[in-house]
């Protein structure tokens, strides 16, 4: 909470333009939190947008066939490719490369026409047999689930490409569509000439913009398709340049060095909202983050008592913390793994923030003095989010100690099963569905799943395999209220990731696709008239 | 001579090999690189493939055998997370950080030299106290730090730099300084103790006693020799520069082989680490060869030494 009323208290902020001895020293831990509210430039040259981006780009990123399940590649592959279906504003399967796609009769087929107008980079037309060349040589996330369920893929004609299943799958269409890179296409000519590599040093691809230049690590460079089949890009030229320290890539935003900036939190983002000239563009991620209780299946634990764990729900100041971390841009939905953009979601009731009702029904359990929980692991990435809710559940009694770990190492412990002892803030930006959520964080056997309730369990193989939409979503309905109820997790809430925008920018394309981090789709990204 | 060239190039060799087995063994303690390159709970049959491509499934033995011999070879392996040569990667970054380093090794001594001259004929008085406070600040501020406030200063509010990258002069004025400030005040105290050694002897004190100017005492009779140890210690200082700036290159996005090091540690990218460190390695212990043996051509004292 000190750190809560800490950072509000900043926000308040010197906003004087001189440079005074106060302004050397506070930027040491805060970076240009301290800063004078000097006017944004708006340099860069006509035509072009340049990027400033948080992470280095991978070249596998520029290969759809390397697609793992992460957010990231997605950041390019937009640009330099494009899918078969894929989520767009408005529609999370929109048909692209294909006009139009049906299911056969038997739940088993499903039939893409392929626009006639669909051209690659080096013009040469998007073809069935790329489509089928592009899934046979996909070896990326859930690839092996994929080949599992697909017995043939005919190409009657170049317009038309004819997936044939072995059984009939509900999730085809969200695998191949978002949860893969299976669906985005790559032309068969040109990689059978120049192989793999060669492909990942000069890749062509469909989508709205090509490929210019790659330094591995400093930027990449890319100009617009003029024969892009949904509309020719405003933007001609587009230079995005990895800036790894944040208060870096907020300076360069400020200088119009960069004309949008990725990641930009905290006290920065603070910063930014006061630079006139520059605005925040925060976008609500697929990401939902939570509170779990590996211990509830030990009658020994205190977490096993129901009421013990509604009380831990009850004690997180949700709205307060993403205030206080996030300037309010995080969204709280009470669904702990199914983010509110998926498929078959269900919306719970609101989430209450009420520590007197939390403590008294620990007192209740049997607990009026709380207890000592032992660790809290977390991603040292959000370790700032679990201080606050270490706090929180100190707040009602329930003692717990903070224990950070590196991200990698982290998620490899995490589905691994060490943390059985203590609670732990996890988090999932994985594609997929609520269906998908399940698998991984509810049921038996799942990937972070460190018990099971059988109720919930007889109900998953149900709707695994219900075609008919609305019985289907009714049953993963069913499940995510018994997640709830049974509060089997606390819900925090779904990330805000702040981003800045400069003054040439028009439309910035942040959040038009819903629970996609970056901007899409690009070619509807504009400059400002000068 | 040559049986001292012979054995101090036997124990650079020594110290590469021990270099090489310690960086590829303590980057091996630092986690799973297959862990950061799929989705959190990939399969364990996606992660065993992304082990038997980068040859992590073999015995570490093995896997130490293979990099050497390809080390012999001149191969400094390939990037998991670039998927391109490691050498190739360095050699692009290199001349920038020997940029980087040749101008911040410019500043460095356009900076401590003067201020430990003056320093030196100021003794006890305002100049040598200021020069101890800059010598101290230079010492302990940290770079990071040094390089952000840079960043406010000149790019942010006075508009005069470009915040980060490069391409231009301009770009390299800020990591410059914040790499060469640290330097500067081991070189302007090496200058001022130099200078007093100097300033002390016998034939300053003649060339005194005749009369001459003091101005010239210092420029022309006392400065010569007490730039010596700081040109030999500036020389050292140089190849430290270019393997050290990981901090400063990456507070302002400078393409050099000090952030290729740090995105190796980021991605726990082995073969950049390694290649990065041992590159530094060598880079060093040559520098310190050569130094040796140009001591033991100019004193054949040091040659006779057992």
């Amino acid at each position: 909470m000190d750190s809560m009323k800490t950072r509000a208290a900043n926000a308040q902020g010197d906003s004087g333009i001189q440079l005074t001895r106060r302004d050397l020293l506070g930027v040491a831990a805060l970076g240009l939190a301290a800063g004078a509210p000097a006017v944004a430039a708006a340099a860069g040259p006509a035509g072009q947008l340049t990027y400033g981006i948080h992470v280095s780009m991978a070249p596998t990123w520029f290969d759809p066939a390397e697609t793992q399940g992460i957010i990231t590649p997605f950041m390019v592959l937009y640009a330099l490719h494009d899918a078969v279906v894929k989520p767009m504003p408005g529609n999370s399967a929109a048909p692209c490369l294909a006009e139009s796609w049906s299911m056969g009769a038997d739940d088993k087929t499903y039939e893409f026409i392929l626009r006639k107008e669909a051209k690659f980079h080096n013009g040469d037309p998007v073809t069935s047999e790329d489509v089928k060349f592009s899934f046979e040589r996909y070896r990326g996330a859930a690839h092996d689930l994929m080949k599992s369920k697909v017995a043939a893929i005919e190409t009657p004609d170049p317009q038309r490409v004819v997936f044939k299943l072995k059984e009939a799958w509900p999730d085809f269409l969200t695998f191949y569509s978002s949860a893969s890179g299976a669906g985005w296409i790559v032309p068969k000519k040109y990689i059978e000439k120049v192989g793999d590599d060669g492909f990942r040093q000069a890749p062509i691809g469909a989508g709205p913009y090509k490929f210019v230049s790659s330094t591995p690590g400093v930027e990449l460079v890319l100009e617009a398709f003029e024969g892009y089949w949904r509309k020719v890009p405003s933007v001609k030229r587009l230079v995005m340049k990895m800036l790894p320290d944040e208060a870096t890539r907020l300076a360069a935003l400020k200088r119009g060095e960069v004309d949008i900036a990725y990641s930009i939190r905290g006290e920065l983002a603070e910063e930014l909202v006061k630079t006139p000239g520059l605005a925040l563009k925060p976008v609500v991620l697929q990401a939902p983050n939570w509170i779990y209780f590996p211990e509830q299946w030990d009658p020994k634990s205190p977490w096993h008592d129901l009421r013990v764990r509604q009380a831990a729900n009850l004690a997180i100041d949700r709205e307060g913390m993403s205030k206080a971390l996030f300037l309010g841009y995080c969204k709280v939905t009470d669904n702990a793994v199914v983010p509110y953009t998926f498929d078959f979601y269900w919306q719970p009731p609101n989430a209450v923030y009420d520590p007197e009702k939390a403590k008294k029904l620990l007192a209740e359990a049997g607990f009026p003095n709380g207890f000592d929980t032992g660790l809290l692991y977390c991603d040292s990435s959000y370790a700032n989010m679990a201080e606050v809710v270490v706090d929180n559940f100190a707040q009602i009694g329930i003692l717990a100690k903070l224990q950070p770990i590196e991200r990698a190492g982290f998620f490899a412990g995490y589905s691994s099963k060490k943390y059985a002892k203590g609670i732990i803030q996890g988090a999932s930006g994985a594609f997929g569905n609520a269906a998908t959520r399940m698998a991984s964080f509810v049921v038996k056997d799942g990937a972070f799943s460190y018990g099971n309730y059988p109720d919930i369990d007889e109900l998953f193989p149900a709707q695994a395999n219900e075609l008919n939409r609305d019985k289907r979503a009714a049953t993963l309905d069913k499940m995510q209220q018994l997640v709830h109820d049974k509060a089997i997790y606390a819900p925090i809430w779904q990330l805000g990731f702040l981003n800045g925008i400069g003054p040439r920018v028009g439309e910035s394309a942040f959040g038009l696709i819903p629970g996609f981090a970056y901007t899409a789709p690009f070619e509807d990204l504009t400059l400002k008239s000068a | 001579m040559g049986q001292f060239i012979a054995r101090r190039t036997g124990y650079c060799l020594l110290s590469l090999f021990l270099l090489s087995l310690t960086i590829f063994f303590f980057v091996r303690v630092t986690g799973d690189p297959a862990a950061l390159l799929v989705e959190p709970g990939a399969s364990v049959a996606d992660i065993a493939a992304i082990h038997h491509q980068f040859g992590l499934d073999r015995p570490l033995w093995v896997q130490y055998g293979l990099f050497m011999w390809s080390l012999m070879h001149g191969d400094l392996g390939q990037s998991f997370y670039y998927q391109t040569p490691v050498l190739e990667l360095y050699l692009s970054r290199l001349p920038n950080s020997l940029m980087l380093a040749a101008v911040a090794m410019g500043f460095s001594l356009l900076i401590g030299i003067p201020s430990g001259i003056l320093a030196s004929v100021r003794v006890g008085r305002f100049w040598d106290k200021a020069g101890k406070l800059f010598a101290l600040l230079g010492l302990s501020l940290p770079s990071f730090w040094v390089g952000l406030v840079l960043i406010l200063v000149f790019s942010v509010y006075l508009r005069w730099l470009p915040s980060s990258g490069a391409g231009t002069p301009l770009h390299l004025i800020m990591p410059a300084f914040a790499l060469g400030w640290y330097f500067a005040a081991a070189h302007m105290r090496l200058t001022r103790s130099s200078m007093l050694d100097v300033l002390g002897s016998e034939y300053i004190k003649l060339a005194r006693l005749k009369g001459l100017p003091e101005a010239l005492v210092i420029a022309k009779h006392a400065f010569k020799n007490a730039l010596i140890p700081v040109l030999t210690l500036a020389g050292i200082n140089l190849v430290i520069m270019v393997n050290v700036a990981v901090v400063v290159e990456t507070v302002f996005a400078w393409p050099g082989i000090g952030r290729l090091l740090y995105e190796g540690i980021t991605f726990r990218d082995f073969p950049i680490v390694q290649g990065v460190v041992l590159m530094g390695g060598a880079m060093i212990v040559i520098v310190n060869l050569v130094i040796d043996i140009l001591y033991a051509v100019i004193d054949p004292r040091i040659r006779l030494e057992r």
